[in-house]
């Protein structure tokens, strides 16, 4: 069997989700040996510019210039995965998108940049998303998984249940009942509840959960004491744009 | 011959950048602009109006291989505006992640970016067919690196468990002690791999500048402290802004950083020109027996210089550990009031600034980010300028490859350049 091509391309971000691939420090030559990489930015020279059979892209569209190249890539190959959390939801960096402009306005040193930049946005903004792997940054065993999983033809399965299964199954104490804003009922799990195990509450870098009711969600952060402007701004964080699609598919419905 | 030589993505460093050469007939150097490529994030205008505890959590997201340096540095500089202070353990166990941070890094780049040019391999992934004893030890050490951040921390990227005023979670005594015998076997492992840089054959290139790090009390930078320039002077973390000067020249698209006018570098080659004498025992003597003199003024020398650092590190972290007895402690409380706060730590590629203004509800209202790159991104172009003239016999193929190596060999990471910006000037670049 000839073996896959795959190529790892990355646009603005922070290059965690491609070290992510590096850190499966065991795996690594393993797995590479079972891949043809044509490209992987960070380690290697040269730039591949041909057929793919499997793209891992990491990194949030912030410019024409990253709008070119995720549009470039996805002609380029057959299976698309959309890696971590820029990629997926947007990320931090889309945070943008909710931050009021006198905020960003001086920090934009020149007239230029307001032409190339563009609004923050996931890719599936802008091309076909076959498969997502969430995160920030995802799992790194969850990024074998899907090589090992399309390796085999297999089509591979997305967790799709909210972080408090993995939480609950950690036996960690719940962090919402203690006060905390913790967004794990509303947030996709699959990440083995890596941030509540360490005592740290969920801000949602997985996007929004299957079927999760933001509503309650915050309700029950009011009662716990938060403000609407603070919640707003932890949802903002990583889910910001995944709930405001959510909403205005619902205002859709309604009309 | 004239010629302009555009390098539109350079490859092998850290996010996205790329280099505009225009050489005149003469051989005169009329342009020479090192950029980043990265789109604009605007950290410092997102986390203007969130919480002062909100910080070390959306800062970490600047940069991946650096995460738990902007955690720090962000922790450092809450902490001060709003009045906490950590105990003891607290300290040492940043000391620890951070340093975990500092291996991993340094032993990526040294084998991953940078040995590759100097074994005639195309990859790291080539090496590993060529070389592959040393693509297993460096992958050795940097699951070390990384199961020291996940052990302290929570989590290798982005890490969890570090707070403002202290951890969420705390290791129990018995992973402790697993990190000291791990780190005890690695030892021999980091040693060979710095004699491994020490006989590699480097560019004979000195330029001389400014060497700037962070200084502790007789101890070889750990995480936080003064800045000391090699001229000399000394700042105390809240001067920061007296002696560097960041301006936005005309021609170019980044900002840029000098000290009276000239560049200055930072990291791995800054903090050991500037300690030498702090190295331990079998730092100093891997170094002796390189015969390779330093304080040096070679960047090549950069990898080098970052594997005496892993082995001096992690001899470092052993004598810590060795009598550490872990508490059950909770992270202290900040009551919170307005202010300004400075926190600085050194990051694998040079000092880290993070400064915050908060007002008495504690909510940001100002947030000031200097990576380590942006310091040294003049200082990269300086030392391009300088080396060009080495090398203009050959032809623009070989040329950008030397060029990329010294690039390269300074570790540059364009993620982190928050200061840094692209812009596209059409067609006016190609009559340059």
């Amino acid at each position: 069997m000839t073996k896959p091509k795959v190529g790892f391309y990355s646009v603005t971000g922070c290059q965690g989700c491609l070290l992510s691939v590096i850190f499966n420090e065991e795996e690594l030559l393993g797995v590479l040996e079972k891949i043809d990489v044509k490209s992987f930015p960070f380690i290697k020279e040269k730039v591949y510019d041909g057929h793919l059979d499997i793209v891992f892209f990491e990194g949030v569209v912030t410019s024409k210039h990253d709008e070119e190249m995720v549009k470039k890539i996805r002609d380029q190959c057959d299976i698309f995965i959309a890696l971590g959390a820029c990629a997926t939801t947007g990320g931090v960096p889309a945070l943008r998108n909710f931050t009021p402009p006198e905020n960003i306005q001086p920090l934009i040193y020149h007239k230029a940049l307001e032409i190339t930049d563009v609004d923050p946005s996931p890719v599936d903004k802008y091309v076909k998303v076959d498969y997502y792997i969430q995160g920030c940054p995802p799992d790194k065993k969850e990024i074998l998984g899907f090589i090992d999983d399309l390796l085999r033809g297999k089509k591979p399965l997305m967790y799709s249940k909210p972080v408090c299964i993995e939480c609950r199954h950690n036996g960690n104490p719940c962090l919402l009942e203690k006060g905390l804003p913790c967004l794990g009922p509303v947030t996709n799990g699959g990440c083995n509840s890596v941030c509540t195990n360490g005592g740290l509450v969920c801000w949602g870098c997985r996007g929004p959960a299957q079927d999760a009711n933001f509503e309650l969600m915050i309700k029950v952060l009011k009662e716990k004491g938060y403000d609407e402007k603070f919640i707003k701004q932890r949802i903002d964080a990583f889910e910001g744009l995944k709930y405001k699609e959510k909403e205005d598919a619902k205002k859709k419905w309604l009309e | 011959m004239a010629r302009v030589v555009e390098l539109n993505n350079i490859t092998k460093v850290e996010g996205h950048a790329k280099l505009l050469l225009n050489i005149g007939e003469d051989n005169e150097i009329k342009k020479c602009e090192l950029e980043s490529i990265e789109g604009s994030r605007y950290f410092e205008g997102m986390l203007k109006g969130r919480r002062y505890y909100e910080a070390p959590e959306i800062s970490s997201r600047i940069c991946g291989i650096c995460s738990c340096a902007h955690q720090i540095a962000a922790i450092y500089a809450i902490e001060d505006s709003v009045g906490v202070k950590v105990t003891e353990q607290t300290k040492l166990l940043r000391e620890l992640f951070t340093i975990g941070e500092r291996i991993r890094s340094h032993i990526t780049h040294m084998h991953f970016l940078s040995l590759p040019d100097y074994l005639g391999a195309e990859s790291g992934m080539d090496l590993a067919k060529t070389h592959k004893d040393v693509v297993l030890r460096a992958l050795k050490l940097m699951k070390l690196g990384n199961d020291i951040i996940f052990t302290i921390a929570g989590r290798d990227l982005h890490p969890v468990s570090a707070q403002v005023g202290g951890f969420y979670k705390t290791p129990s005594q018995e992973q402790v002690d697993q990190l000291v015998q791990r780190l005890k076997e690695a030892l021999p492992d980091a040693i060979e791999a710095a004699k491994l840089f020490g006989t590699l054959e480097y560019p004979d290139f000195e330029r001389e500048t400014m060497y700037f790090s962070i200084k502790e009390e007789n101890t070889y930078p750990m995480l936080t402290g003064d800045l000391y320039c090699s001229t000399g002077e000394t700042y105390t973390r809240e001067q920061f802004d007296e002696f560097f000067k960041e301006y936005h020249e005309e021609r170019s698209t980044c900002n840029f950083i000098t000290k009276d006018g000239k560049s200055y570098m930072v990291g791995s080659l800054a903090r050991m020109n500037n300690n030498l004498d702090l190295l331990n025992e079998n730092a100093k003597k891997v170094l002796e027996e390189s015969g390779i003199k330093f304080p040096s003024n070679n960047p090549f020398l950069i990898p080098f210089a970052q594997g005496i650092e892993t082995v001096h590190y992690i001899e470092e972290i052993i004598k810590r550990l060795e009598n550490f007895k872990v508490q059950d402690e909770e992270p202290i409380k900040a009551e919170v009031k307005a202010g300004r706060g400075v926190g600085v730590t050194e990051a694998p590629r040079g000092f880290l600034i993070h400064e915050y203004e908060v007002d008495d509800s504690g909510t940001i209202t100002k947030a000031n980010i200097v990576t380590p790159t942006v310091q040294n991104l003049k200082c990269m172009e300086d030392a391009i300028k300088e080396y060009l003239p080495n090398i203009l016999d050959l032809n623009n193929e070989e040329l950008i490859i030397k060029v990329e190596e010294l690039i390269r060999s300074h570790d540059p990471c364009f993620s982190c350049s928050t200061h840094f910006l692209e812009v596209e000037f059409e067609g006016k670049r190609k009559d340059a």
